[in-house]
């Protein structure tokens, strides 16, 4: 398999129905975990599923879905398949302990790698899991994906959801979709039912509200969360009647109500001169 | 919000020199394809642009010749890349900026 230079033109995926992109302005908001539970989730509402880690510098995907093997990019038939969901990360072809330092041109290169040439076959929906900020990963991936929407995700506290604003304002720019802005980290409950916002309460709504978009939900905090995902047992999977995995259910149930409005813009019409 | 925006629903030659662009409002614009690459957002083209005039600029070879527009191409959904006959090609046209450039 060899990296080709990045097609300009939109990318087809023939047998990829919904490309559903996984944002945040801010790293450490929990991005890696929100997209792998959400593509289990929409796994679990019997939908075929894809997870792109687009994060070529720091793939969290292989510790999170327990890939810990990695190969030759032309070892072995891709996609990976782990708990039902079809699979493709960086993190599969190099070593964890291998830093890759490289400029833009080369991630953009690899993430059409991982578009145009990984048979995903028929899938309802392929997620992609971005890496933070609006570089490189995320222009390639507006430029030339089939991008449906995008899911907006970010923590209560002022200092993620001011990057959060940058995220959804360059999604407006590139005219990408906003599904809608989903709360990690919302609220801890304790045994008896009650709720405690450890880092302040609303933020993600009250900006999904300035931005007119919808607000897809609030995770709470489970240390189990954690836990699952260092163990490579994603937490929809390992523990689907938790309360997270109740809330990731019913932000996929959300995300595929959202995606479903049909919310994609045509692709531009085209000219040969 | 991005659907606010109006969007092209078709792009037209007109001779050699121009491009017409219906819009999703019914708008019709026309562009001269001079006007384009003089108005090229590329980060050099601006930074040209940008610079007093030197009246003692000496012209390059390629500037000798007639510029002419050698592929338009979509980018995302939200503008169009156009690959000149000089070979720049580093100019990403907004759908906003083509609004902006239409002639009046």
């Amino acid at each position: 398999m060899q990296p080709h230079q990045p097609a300009a033109q939109k990318i087809a995926l023939p047998g990829v129905k919904n490309v559903v992109a996984v944002a945040s302005g801010k790293g450490g908001v929990g991005k890696s975990t929100v997209a792998t539970n959400l593509a289990l989730a929409l796994h679990m509402l019997g939908r075929r599923v894809g997870l792109l880690d687009a994060d070529i510098y720091g793939p969290s995907i292989p510790i999170m879905m327990n890939i810990k093997e990695t190969w030759e990019p032309n070892g072995r038939e891709w996609p990976l398949e782990q708990y039902g969901l079809k699979l493709m990360s960086m993190g599969f072809w190099v070593k964890p302990e291998v830093a890759m330092i490289w400029r833009g041109p080369m991630v953009a290169k690899y993430l059409t790698v991982f578009l145009t040439q990984i048979p995903w076959g028929e899938l309802d929906y392929l997620v992609i899991d971005l890496p933070p900020g609006t570089g490189d990963a995320q222009l390639t991936l507006t430029q030339t994906a089939p991008l449906s929407g995008a899911v907006i995700v970010t923590t209560p506290q002022d200092v993620s959801l001011i990057d959060a604003r940058k995220g959804l304002e360059m999604f407006r720019q590139v005219k990408v979709p906003v599904l809608g802005i989903v709360e990690n980290m919302s609220y801890f409950a304790t045994p008896d039912g009650k709720r405690h916002y450890l880092f302040g309460h609303a933020g993600g709504q009250k900006l999904a509200e300035n931005a007119s978009v919808p607000f897809l939900g609030e995770i709470p905090i489970d240390p189990k969360v954690a836990e699952c995902g260092d163990r490579g047992d994603p937490i929809v999977h390992k523990y689907p009647d938790s309360e997270v995995a109740k809330a990731y259910l019913k932000l996929a149930t959300t995300v595929a109500t959202e995606v479903a409005k049909g919310a994609r813009p045509e692709d531009l019409p085209g000219l040969a001169l | 919000m991005s659907s606010q925006t109006p969007r092209p629903t078709n792009l037209a030659k007109d001779g050699d020199d121009k491009l017409i662009i219906s819009w999703s409002d019914g708008l019709r614009t026309t562009h001269t394809w001079q006007n384009l690459r003089n108005n090229c957002p590329c980060a050099s083209c601006r930074e040209e642009r940008l610079k007093p005039p030197d009246p003692f600029r000496i012209l390059k070879p390629s500037e000798l010749v007639p510029l002419n527009p050698v592929q338009i191409e979509p980018v995302g959904y939200y503008a169009y890349k156009i690959t000149w006959s000089d070979g720049h090609d580093t100019g990403i046209f907004t759908l906003e900026l083509l609004r902006e450039l239409a002639e009046k």
